[in-house]
């Protein structure tokens, strides 16, 4: 046996009990029992959104932090997910699961071909190409869903309704002390459609797809070299982050009921998108998660701050006058992270770990 | 004279001006397959341009690329590469970011047919690291198969750019300068694995060096290319001797090494 078939065998060995290992655990176990743990429904729609985004972003990590290449059209693909259901469950108004199956497989078909068609028409010239045409594309659907207000309901958007157990108004009773409402059921719908989407974006990342991947990210003219037609794996790459972004919509849509450009298709979303993956960690999948968690956290509780502080150092003006401005406090932060976590959370804190077990 | 081999390169009229300046002009090559040949000339002589439009990195402005008989001239390095033109870079080339097994083993699978498989672990193809790792062993990198490329030492970088020439596994190997940068010490090994390499007589190499007794010692030919034309291309012998090339190369230019 050579040293790396051995080491490849240690690595087994110790496959569940690396310290990763149980960070996964505690992180899944953290999900399933947050509906437990806060009661407050404020509480549960900032982690239900987390966990839609890290999936989000863990997508478009696929694309630019595995592959290297800049899109700023992503959130096209979110937005294809959520008008998806949205269409289905409200405008056509067919409620039921066969319905919302269906329209989940269009949302995937649907953004499936769309990226391989931009992909094999742009990412062929250079890759600032790309990033444009992927932003107008996104513009073009923005306008299109605010334009289309019989298909889409324009700028208003559409409310709908869920069918059987996802519906607002369905309740299985008690069970740990919470009532087992519509809401939570689709908490947990959700919850298990986005770690199986982790699932496949980490095998896809670790399969020989994968790896030729980073080698074009890392150097695309030796990629080339070793015979890799390394655009053809530029739009795998790029269709596979989406249809994982058309079901992170979809997903959206459930929990939200509720579908309008600005809440499904904005550049400001595409914004939170770059954000996330920048303070998570690029080419981590995991940091995806960091990401979503800092950016949701800090915008829901970042203006509860004034708040706070006035009930802690009530007739104290200049310590209201301070807190107001939660924005800067959030600009701050964000610069401290990527300051002292340049490679982003995740990034960073892996390099810790991996350089002290080298050294 | 018995008739050789159809050449398995084949170079007519080849030619490259960037702007006013022709870099490679009008060199007609022909490679024998299974058969070592160098090239040789001054700095700047076109030796890596040349190389360039045989792997397809460049196109040439005029003139064509033939691999056994087949005009290549149009096609992508990629398919080239898959087509049988393997390249080692003059100035290192690797995937910095990745281990130095890793590097190797991407170079074994793009020859496999798992290029397109994302549904499996790549580690689940694990003859592909075994080979890789073999060949690390012959160019003595393979204690070093866990470090990033980018923890190499110049000198060990070099021998990763040979591994992974050498885990492509084509038929002609294009080797540009490959033992320059590297420690003394170190050379002989290599050379030694290019000899070997010949010896099979299953490979077509082409070699570019600056190391007289190199070439002297392993070239079947070698050809030399001046100011982007080529002068001569006879045994090595004849080659010493000829007057054309002792003026611009060993007497004129000055050569490295
Ligand atoms: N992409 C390019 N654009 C412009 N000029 C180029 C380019 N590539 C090569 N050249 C020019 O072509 C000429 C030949 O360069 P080349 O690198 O092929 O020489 P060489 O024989 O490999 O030299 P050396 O022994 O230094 O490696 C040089 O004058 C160089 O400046
Ligand atoms: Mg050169």
């Amino acid at each position: 046996m050579n040293p790396v078939q051995q080491f490849r065998l240690e690595e087994k060995g110790v496959r569940f009990r690396n310290p990763y290992f149980f960070l996964r655990i505690l992180l899944l176990a953290f999900f399933v029992f947050t509906p437990f743990m806060f009661r407050s429904f404020e509480v549960l729609d900032v982690v239900l959104k987390i966990i839609i985004f890290s999936a989000l972003v863990a997508s478009y990590d696929v694309i630019l932090g595995y592959t290297g290449i800049v899109s700023l059209g992503h959130v096209l693909y979110f937005g294809i997910g959520c008008y998806s259901v949205g269409i289905f469950m409200g405008n056509l108004g067919w409620i039921s699961y066969g319905h919302l199956a269906l329209a989940f497989l269009i949302a995937i078909a649907v953004s499936g071909i769309l990226s391989v068609l931009i992909g094999l028409f742009s990412l062929r010239i250079r890759a600032i190409f790309f990033a444009m045409v992927t932003l107008a594309f996104m513009e073009f659907a923005f306008i299109l869903s605010s334009q289309l207000r019989s298909i889409t309901g324009g700028d208003d958007g559409i409310s709908f309704k869920l069918p059987g157990i996802l519906a607002v108004d369905y309740s299985i009773g008690h069970f740990l002390g919470i009532e087992l409402t519509g809401r939570i059921l689709s908490y947990f719908l959700i919850l298990l459609i986005c770690m199986i989407l982790f699932l496949f974006m980490l095998r896809f990342v670790h399969s020989p797809v994968g790896r030729v991947l980073q080698s074009i990210r890392d150097n695309e003219p030796r990629s080339i070299a070793l015979g890799y037609r390394t655009y053809l794996f530029q739009v795998i790459a790029s269709s596979f982050a989406s249809c994982v972004a058309a079901v992170a919509g979809a997903c959206f849509a459930i929990w939200v009921r509720y579908v309008s450009p600005d809440s499904s298709l904005s550049v400001s979303i595409m914004l939170d998108v770059l954000l996330m993956v920048i303070v998570g960690g690029m080419g981590t999948l995991y940091g995806g998660i960091f990401g979503a968690a800092f950016l949701m956290v800090t915008r829901a509780f970042l203006p509860k701050l004034q708040v706070l502080v006035g009930s802690i150092l009530p007739g104290v003006p200049m310590a209201a006058r301070l807190s107001e401005r939660w924005l800067f406090y959030f600009g701050l932060l964000f610069i401290i992270i990527v300051y002292f976590f340049p490679k982003g959370i995740v990034g960073t804190v892996q390099e810790f770990f991996s350089k002290r077990r080298t050294s | 004279m018995n008739m050789p081999h159809p050449p398995i390169i084949e170079t007519k009229d080849l030619t490259i001006r960037f702007g006013g300046h022709l870099a490679v002009d009008h060199v007609s090559l022909q490679i024998p397959p299974f058969t070592f040949k160098s090239i040789i000339g001054p700095n700047g002589a076109g030796k890596t341009t040349f190389f360039n439009m045989i792997s397809g990195q460049y196109r040439p402005t005029e003139g064509k690329v033939f691999l056994k008989g087949k005009d290549v001239t149009s096609l992508s390095p990629a398919i080239r590469t898959q087509l049988g033109i393997g390249r080692s870079f003059q100035l290192t080339n690797v995937f910095l970011s990745l281990t130095v097994l890793e590097n190797v083993r991407l170079a074994i699978q793009s020859q496999k047919d798992i290029g397109f498989n994302f549904w499996k672990n790549y580690l689940s193809f694990s003859e592909l690291e075994n080979q890789a790792y073999e060949i690390l062993k012959m160019v003595l990198l393979d204690t070093k198969w866990n470090v990033p490329a980018s923890g190499l030492t110049h000198g060990e970088q070099r021998k990763l750019e040979i591994a992974i020439l050498l885990a492509l596994e084509t038929e002609v190997l294009l080797l540009d300068e490959p033992t320059a940068g590297m420690a003394l010490e170190e050379v002989p090994s290599i050379l030694e694995l290019l000899k070997q390499i010949k010896n099979r007589r299953d490979k077509t190499i082409l070699l570019v060096e600056h190391k007289m007794d190199v070439l002297m010692a392993l070239s079947d030919s070698i050809a030399v290319l001046h100011e982007g034309r080529l002068i001569a291309d006879d045994t090595p012998e004849a080659v010493s001797k000829n007057r054309e090339v002792q003026e611009a190369y060993f007497g004129g230019g000055r050569a490295r090494g």
